[in-house]
């Protein structure tokens, strides 16, 4: 099992160490009396604080994410990554189907990975500076313009030694790169060269004689510590002695300086062609060492040399001396010439170590260089790198989480176990004391929650729970069943993501709280629809009951248009709204019978007759609908032409008035709302009618 | 870091957030329910008052909404013990207004809290009385939340024969298991703040089906502890752990139990206490677990907002804690 490291292997990475206690200022008048705690979606708490004489709400996002980058940016960030995140999700599973094994990882996997961790650093910032023009501010030293954040640089280091197998035979020089891209990063916290260089630079016009400042010379030889030699060589450029109205002279010093200018141009490097950047590129190791050596002794030539003692310039000889030290692996002048750890560190791969290949060892060295360069404070990027040097993918993890939040976290799983079996076991490890997850799982659930509780990107949580494979779904639910149904937008998008991950049982809870959202804030057709939608029986049963209620108290003309709607939308099927059939049925007979009101056709009233035999037929009539129906009906019974019904459907109606007297003895019997002598004048009807239906058969 | 919402005037007694977040119900010493919405879209959050009315005699002590399934309702219970539940509809063709549909308890027996579960029957609601009592009670109708039936009444206590005296409760805290559909039985706990050390500890009640009752499963108490009066308990949200988890709070602090899922021979469920947390000064007022049920936020008696996580071996501590200034 995994140790915790040092309690940083926290569940929901919270800056700060684990006791920390922040302030939380409410500017309320009387000191707070209770607070009450309400979560909403996500890492979303409300408060509310009870004082004395007021109270207040308010809202805290718990998350550990940093304010290096905007709130905006960082939403891009976080739709950006969906699409490589999800790419390479799929890539994993279609992988490990053709497979047939567990571990997806085959030799090939690290280059979908890669190609994911360059679709996502191309999200952190932009590309790098193209080469300076070669017409430019003379006392520009150190280049602009690229946004630096500890994120970007963050993923690239961990890109550099766990994904890009193709450049691991270049390592330390990718390294040097990634220094000079980033170096600026480290002034936050302390000296670092780039910061020592931009100070030198906003000087630069008032200095009048470059090299007699020794900070100038400082300056040369830490940069070329760290193997900026293009700067190193145009600084070079700016000594006096290039000037052309030159009083002594300063020949042979101007050749010294060139001398060291050219070597410093013609530093190998074992790399791939690097473009527009001084030194000369190597891609075999034998062909670098061949020049190297050969570089080297031009280095000692020119030390041992004999123009030196006849250059008179003290701080010009004693600074290009210091240069050629440097670039002999000098270990003190490096020392000196490196502001912490890093820059240090890189200086050892550049020339003391110049044939070092992967991460051997490395982090004795970087060991070293720490002893050598103790700092109070340290950058969060420096946790990081010693995490990775180390090979301890939990430090790493920690790391990452502690310092940049769950977003890098979430991503960078994916690098850590592209090319290791034992990060993969660590990170994909089921584990009893994480409730049956992973760490991997863990780490996609936090960041998930951290989407969840905003309302521009709980959309696209989703993505990431649906690759979690024991819980994601879970909280996906929790997740859909909190967003609320009052808006269209909302709903539709909410039930779209149900049906995509085929989350039925939670659509229909969604549309049943629609329904009911709706029917009960009087829009009746729309809760009727999303009920139906939800396929919730029991309550459309009762809104078919209050319609037989309405129905039942009153049947005028009026009410008829209002509820003859709500039958259309409930629709014919009676199974899932028990009664309707009868409530259909209801429908016709009174449209027929409307029609005979204004016409007189026998017809019509024929066909009256039918839908009024059809509904006292019907078992789902209810009992209490009778009368009222018949009592409706009393202009077709004593119809003037001919008897409209038969000897049969007038006993039959008969029987249902004799039932209707028996029930009439219950007592849960109501007597609908008609006139006194409803019931003798539709007995009286039905006897006419009898009699008359007799003589004409 | 805290972005502020709302100001309340004097007398704001307690306040609740519907499901979504959206809707805050805030109750006064003085009676009046007030309810606010958010705008839509959500981006810009500042609340808006919808309904104001002064809807009882006494002081508003807690508000609770009911689930959404059932409408926009609360259940509103007042220091006299008074539950009222108020419901937002719109009426024939009256417009959208806010109304009673019911009230329980008397004076005699008053309430303490109630707590609203959807179960595969329909929404039930737990209230737990001044003299000891637990009553469940049955919505009969899911588009009427005035016809309601009492299911069931009984004493939170492990053996029914056990014989004590009247009791007086000063508080009790429920919470209903959070899961919702499957096939499991609906659950609650429950633990009292009272005279009666029997009655306090924290149990478990599930409902047995088949014999149309609620059976106690488990109880939230190491044999030494039984009779301490619970200050709160809260049941976490269970998104696949393979137990649930389950904070009780008491004067000896914050405990956090896993409960097993499958029932011994006897019905009951396994219980382990891992964590004895300490803080709030021994006073816990109220605990909430977040959406995941991995982060517990506590409110308590010094004034302090904590909040408490397993790392990754499983051990509880502390994360995190705010601290009210002016």
């Amino acid at each position: 099992m995994p140790s915790d490291t040092g309690g940083n292997g926290s569940l929901v990475p919270f800056s700060g160490d684990s006791t920390a206690v922040y302030p939380l200022h409410h500017g309320l008048a009387s000191p707070i009396r209770r607070i009450s705690i309400s979560f909403s979606c996500g890492n979303s708490l409300r408060l509310s604080l009870f004082a004395a004489a007021s109270a207040k709400i308010v809202e805290v996002k718990l998350s550990g994410e940093d304010n290096e980058i905007s709130d905006a940016h960082r939403r891009r960030i976080a739709y950006g990554s969906v699409a490589p995140f999800a790419m390479l999700q799929s890539r994993r599973s279609s992988l490990s189907a053709l497979l047939k094994t567990p571990s997806p990882y085959h030799s090939d996997w690290w280059e979908h990975v890669l190609q994911y961790s360059k679709e996502i650093g191309s999200l952190l910032g932009g590309p790098k500076l193209t080469p300076s023009p070669i017409i430019e501010n003379p006392s520009a030293i150190v280049k602009g313009g690229e946004e630096a954040t500890s994120l970007k640089a963050a993923w690239e280091l961990i890109e550099m030694f766990y994904v890009d197998k193709q450049s691991q035979a270049w390592l330390p020089e990718r390294l040097v790169d990634w220094l000079a891209d980033y170096d600026s990063l480290f002034t936050s916290t302390h000296e670092t060269i780039h910061g020592k260089l931009v100070d030198f630079e906003k000087e630069l016009v008032n200095i009048q004689v470059i090299e007699d400042d020794p900070r100038y010379w400082d300056l040369l030889s830490s940069a070329l510590s760290v193997g900026w030699l293009d700067i190193v060589a145009k600084m070079l450029r700016l000594h006096g002695s290039y000037q052309l109205d030159q009083l002594s002279h300063r020949e042979i010093e101007n050749g010294l300086v060139e001398a060291v200018a050219l070597l410093i141009s013609q530093m190998p490097h074992l790399r791939p062609e690097s473009v527009g950047k001084l030194g000369e590129c190597y891609k075999s190791k034998p062909d670098f060492i061949k020049a190297w050596e050969k570089w080297r002794s031009q280095i000692t030539k020119l030390d041992c040399s004999p123009y030196w003692i006849q250059c008179d310039n003290q701080q010009t000889r004693e600074g290009l001396r210091n240069l050629l030290q440097i670039m002999l692996g000098n270990s003190e002048s490096l020392c000196m010439a490196t502001c912490y750890w890093i820059e240090l560190y890189i200086s050892h791969f550049l020339y003391i170590r110049p044939f070092t290949m992967g991460i051997e060892s490395m982090y004795n060295l970087a060991q070293k260089c720490i002893q050598l360069k103790p700092r109070s404070s340290t950058h969060r990027l420096s946790g990081l790198m010693i995490g990775i040097l180390e090979e301890n993918t939990e430090v790493v993890l920690a790391e990452c989480s502690r310092e940049f939040g769950p977003w890098l976290v979430a991503h960078a799983i994916e690098l850590l176990t592209a090319g290791s079996e034992q990060a993969e076991m660590l990170l994909h490890e089921e584990r009893y004391s994480l409730g049956g997850i992973s760490i991997a799982e863990l780490h996609r659930l936090v960041y998930a929650q951290i989407l969840s509780s905003h309302a521009l990107t709980w959309q696209i949580a989703p993505i990431y729970l649906t690759s979690c494979m024991k819980q994601g779904m879970g909280l996906l639910e929790n997740l859909l069943y909190r967003q609320s149904v009052q808006h269209n937008d909302v709903l539709l998008k909410n039930i779209e993501i149900c049906r995509l991950y085929e989350l039925d049982h939670i659509s229909s809870n969604i549309m049943k709280i629609a329904g009911v959202y709706h029917w009960k804030h009087g829009r009746k057709g729309a809760g009727v629809f999303w009920l139906q939608q939800a396929q919730d029986a029991s309550c459309l049963d009762r809104i078919a009951q209050q319609l037989f209620d309405s129905v039942g108290k009153s049947i005028s003309d009026e009410n008829f248009k209002q509820w003859e709607g709500m039958i259309e939308l409930l629709g014919s099927e009676s199974k899932p709204a028990g009664g309707l059939e009868f409530l259909h049925k209801y429908r016709d007979f009174k449209k027929s019978l409307q029609k005979v009101s204004v016409g007189k056709s026998t017809d019509a009233a024929r066909q009256a007759v039918g839908s009024l035999i059809l509904l006292m037929k019907n078992p789902s009539t209810p009992q209490r609908f009778w009368l009222p129906l018949l009592y409706d009906s009393l202009k077709l019974l004593n119809w003037q032409d001919c008897p409209l019904l038969s000897v049969s459907e007038t006993n039959l109606l008969l029987n249902k008035l004799q039932e209707l007297s028996l029930a009439k003895l219950r007592p849960q019997y109501t007597e609908p709302s008609l006139p006194s002598d409803a019931l003798s004048s539709i007995r009286l009807a039905l006897a006419i009618n009898l009699g008359r239906a007799i003589l004409d058969e | 870091m805290a972005k502020e919402l709302l100001r309340l005037d004097n007398g704001t007694s307690c306040t609740a957030w519907n499901y979504s977040g959206t809707r805050l119900a805030v109750g006064s010493s003085d009676g009046t329910l007030s309810i606010f919405d958010s705008r839509h879209p959500p981006s810009s959050s500042s609340l808006l008052s919808t309904f104001k009315s002064r809807i009882l005699e006494g002081n508003i002590v807690n508000i609770v909404w009911l689930p959404p399934e059932y409408g926009d309702a609360v259940a509103c219970i007042s220091a006299d013990g008074i539950v009222s539940l108020w419901e937002e509809v719109a009426e024939d063709s009256h417009s959208l207004q806010w109304k009673m549909c019911k009230s329980f308890g008397n004076s005699s027996s008053k309430v303490l809290d109630v707590r609203f579960g959807v179960s595969s029957t329909g929404l039930k609601m737990v209230a737990a009385y001044s003299d000891g009592n637990v009553r469940v009670f049955e919505l009969l109708d899911s588009l009427e939340l005035r016809n309601w039936q009492l299911q069931a009444e009984f004493q939170n206590v492990i053996e029914s024969v056990s014989a004590f005296g009247k009791a007086s409760c000063v508080s009790a805290s429920i919470s209903w298991n959070p899961q919702k559909g499957g096939g499991q039985e609906s659950s609650f706990l429950i633990g009292f703040n009272s005279n009666t050390s029997e009655l306090n500890s924290s149990k478990v009640w599930e409902f047995d089906q088949a014999h149309q009752r609620w059976l106690p499963v488990a109880e939230l108490a190491l044999p030494e502890d039984k009779g301490d009066e619970v200050h709160a308990v809260a049941w976490a949200p269970n998104i696949g752990r393979p137990y649930e988890i389950i904070a009780v709070a008491t004067r000896k602090g914050l405990a956090i139990w896993n409960l097993g899922l499958n029932p011994d021979q006897n019905g009951r469920l396994s219980v382990e206490r891992v964590a004895l947390l300490s803080g709030h000064e021994g006073l816990v007022w109220q605990m909430e677990w977040d959406m995941s049920g991995m982060t517990l936020a506590t409110t308590g008696h010094d004034g302090m907002v904590r909040l408490w996580q397993a790392n990754l071996n499983g051990v509880w501590h502390q994360q995190a804690a705010f601290e009210p200034t002016s």
